[in-house]
């Protein structure tokens, strides 16, 4: 009794302390986190709200009236086929980005790390495509998958594979995969910078032991190197899913999301619902499809790796 | 086309588009808003001043020379009308449309407005929303195909200033070559693709990732085959339906072409700004493509040397078909028009006719090579005077689908003919996706 009795009043002393302290430390971070957070409640928290608020409407985003129809829009979205082949096209996307942009990332930045000689040149060369502007980038692949002029077609005309070459962006079989490769291209350069950069972090003394111990190369990337980048592993996937569910430019400057929907995005198809047919309210409803889905997945991912932390 | 070229810079600068869209939209809605507050404010200074102007609004949607040009043109109304003040706002392409929509259905349109004539203007006359110029107008300084554009029960509703046409566009080296001729009917066509497809040329250079360059063939097709009124019919629910048989078989002749190897390999990815179907007639790769007459201005600016190969032939007449070899697809931009509501008529009709004047469309075809709708021009431009007569001569004038249609049935008549042209859809599943849509949104 006498010892709960005592931890009670420890406890009612330490909140007192915490809250003697509390009024300056609150003026401290209201100081530091106010500004950013006013520009975030204006610019991402309200406009999420604004977006459901439209989707309930029938409205062309022009006109100033509107008609509330509540959950129609969510109710026509649920039956949209062209919707959910976005969805399908989105977690194509995702699946494709982290088993390709992850590993390839990883791979190039072990590269910079080895003792090759001439590595440093390509520290830049594998940089570039994410130093390129994204709309640079699609023009110049649209050329590169250019039927008749490309220089893939024309490569496979050389080897006498004629049989190989492809109308690319042009056939609906075959636009989406190489959309996707030039998206991994662009990418895969931006998680190569945060492996090596995890990389580096790792200590030497780690690796000296290791030696010491007799484990070398294989072995020191699987028990030391991988296990110690997997928070960073995990960064990067929660960055990559979200990424690609909400992933529009290559795609809008390749292809249109054409031919016949075949690479349409969920934002490529609410930006032509919003500005090329004029329905705004089922844009929003899109948008804020997006945006639950988007949340889903990220509590999941990052759940899931709690439980992990917490596990191990 | 001009909407082209604009949408193109759109997908370009998509975020400074995004940014850019929302301001003017907001802009022109707060013009309209304080339309009617801002008159009582001009109303009460010029009435101190010099007694009460004539307020008369115009909208415009051209950009360029051609802006500076109607500008300049409302300048010399104003000088020469000094108690009339025109307040004139260029509205971008794309939000047009919608906009003058909602001005008209809110009882607040502009005196003078901008049109493509066709269907579209169509809709506002059916609404009692447009002054008849009958007689107030002469229409016989019009070409015929351009007035006839802003025609409809004999009535004149609208007065047109420029116009674009689609012919075919040929290497006059390459049909030398191997003797081929323009071809006057629709199986001469298939024996030149098939005589050229031997010899490994790719007959018909396309880029349709934008979509519209391919649905010329569509509405070629169409009126080729059913006769000029068929789409007016399917428009405005008088008849016939957008799955008419003859729309059907229009897809069906897309789908054969396409089958032939007419096309260059994956041209629903390729990208026509950047010229990507350009450079393969630039290089002897392929010989014909279809396109407006802004053609001839690319060519000028990407590859000189290349335009005295160059050609061009009217789309050919297809055997049993109802639509005559010299009805072309084309448009007409701009048609002007008066608002039924307009205060001053009078004052807006002298405008329009100021702004459809010979010295201003000669203007325009001098230095913006503007075919112009209005009679009496002279051209320089040889390709100019070819189009012209193209023009001139011929009997009707099928305006672009997607400047006619509603924008929601004009993307879906656009996605539909890309996906025949990939044979992703068949003809019958796109002629009755068609039709679905214009029910729901025809409404009639």
């Amino acid at each position: 009794m006498s010892s709960l009795a005592e931890k009670s009043t420890a406890q009612v002393e330490l909140q007192k302390a915490a809250s003697s302290r509390k009024p300056r430390h609150t003026a401290f971070i209201i100081g530091f986190i106010g500004p950013a957070l006013l520009i975030y409640l204006t610019y991402v928290i309200f406009p999420i709200f604004s977006t459901l608020y439209y989707s309930m409407f029938h409205w062309s985003g022009i006109e100033s009236s509107k008609t509330f129809i509540l959950f129609d829009n969510y109710i026509k979205l649920m039956t949209d086929s062209i919707f959910w082949k976005t969805v399908l096209n989105n977690l194509l996307l995702v699946v494709a980005s982290i088993f390709t942009q992850l590993p390839l990332g990883l791979a190039m930045a072990l590269l910079l790390m080895a003792p090759i000689k001439g590595i440093r040149l390509f520290r830049t060369v594998y940089f570039m495509p994410l130093l390129m502007s994204t709309v640079a980038l699609g023009i110049l692949w649209t050329f590169i998958y250019d039927p008749t002029m490309g220089i893939i077609n024309q490569a496979f005309d050389l080897l006498g594979l004629r049989s190989w070459q492809m109308g690319w962006l042009g056939d609906s079989k075959t636009a989406f995969l190489a959309v996707i490769v030039t998206i991994c291209w662009q990418f895969t350069p931006f998680y190569m910078i945060l492996f090596r950069a995890a990389i580096a972090g790792i200590p030497d003394e780690i690796y000296e032991s290791a030696k010491i111990d007799g484990a070398s190369g294989w072995k020191q990337f699987w028990r030391i190197t991988l296990p110690l980048l997997k928070p960073t592993i995990v960064t990067s996937s929660v960055l990559s899913v979200i990424g690609s569910l909400k992933y529009f430019d290559l795609i809008y400057v390749m292809t249109e999301g054409g031919p016949d929907s075949s690479t349409e995005l969920m934002a490529t198809y609410m930006y032509k619902q919003a500005f090329a047919k004029f329905n705004m309210g089922y844009a929003s409803t899109i948008s804020f499809t997006m945006f639950v889905i988007s949340l889903i997945v990220a509590i999941f991912i990052l759940t899931a790796d709690k439980n992990r932390a917490q596990a191990s | 086309m001009k909407k082209w070229a604009s949408l193109s810079i759109v997908s370009m600068l998509l975020l400074s588009a995004c940014g850019g869209n929302a301001p003017t939209a907001a802009t022109d809605s707060g013009k309209k808003d304080s339309g009617g507050t801002e008159p009582k404010q001009t109303a009460q200074t010029t009435q101190a001043a010099s007694g009460e102007k004539k307020k008369l609004s115009f909208w415009y949607i051209e950009t360029g020379q051609r802006k500076e040009l109607i500008e300049a043109t409302v300048q010399k109304f104003m000088q020469q009308n000094p108690d009339v003040e025109v307040e004139a706002v260029q509205i971008p392409n794309d939000a047009y449309k919608t906009k003058l929509s909602v001005a008209m259905g809110g009882g607040s349109p502009p005196d003078v407005f901008h049109s493509w004539g066709g269907g579209w203007l169509k809709q506002f006359v059916s609404a009692n929303q447009v002054l008849d110029l009958t007689g107030k107008v002469n229409s016989e300084s019009y070409v015929p195909a351009a007035i006839g554009a802003a025609t409809f029960n004999s009535k004149i509703y609208g007065a047109p200033l420029a116009m674009s046409v689609v012919p075919m566009f040929y290497n006059k080296e390459i049909f030398a070559k191997y003797q081929l001729q323009p071809p006057k009917t629709y199986d001469e066509l298939l024996t030149i693709i098939d005589k050229l497809k031997k010899e490994n040329i790719i007959p018909i250079a396309m880029a349709n990732k934008t979509k519209w360059p391919a649905a010329f063939y569509l509405m070629y097709f169409a009126e080729k085959l059913a006769g000029p009124q068929i789409f007016s019919e399917a428009f405005e629910r008088t008849g016939r339906t957008f799955d008419d048989p003859a729309y059907v078989k229009a897809g069906e002749m897309i789908q054969d072409l396409v089958k032939r190897g007419a096309f260059n390999p994956g041209f629903n990815g390729l990208t026509y700004d950047t010229g990507q179907s350009r450079q393969l007639l630039y290089t002897g790769k392929a010989a014909m493509e279809m396109q407006t007459a802004s053609y001839v201005n690319n060519v000028r600016n990407e590859a000189p040397d290349f335009e005295k190969k160059l050609g061009m032939f009217p789309f050919p007449e297809v055997s049993g078909g109802k639509g005559n070899i010299s009805n072309v697809v084309g448009g007409v931009s701009p048609v002007f028009s008066v608002a039924a509501k307009s205060k001053y008529p009078d004052k807006a009709i002298e405008l329009i006719k100021m702004l459809t004047s010979q010295e201003l469309a000669q203007q325009f075809s001098d230095k913006t090579s503007a075919i112009s709708a209005v009679k009496g021009v002279e051209y320089k431009d040889p390709f100019a005077i070819q189009l012209n007569e193209m023009l001139s001569k011929a009997g009707y004038l099928q305006t672009f689908y997607d400047q006619t249609l509603p924008p929601d049935l004009a993307e879906l008549h656009k996605d539909t003919t890309q996906a025949l042209f990939g044979e992703t859809m068949t003809p019958a599943e796109a002629a009755k996706q068609m039709e679905a849509k214009a029910k729901e949104i025809l409404k009639k």
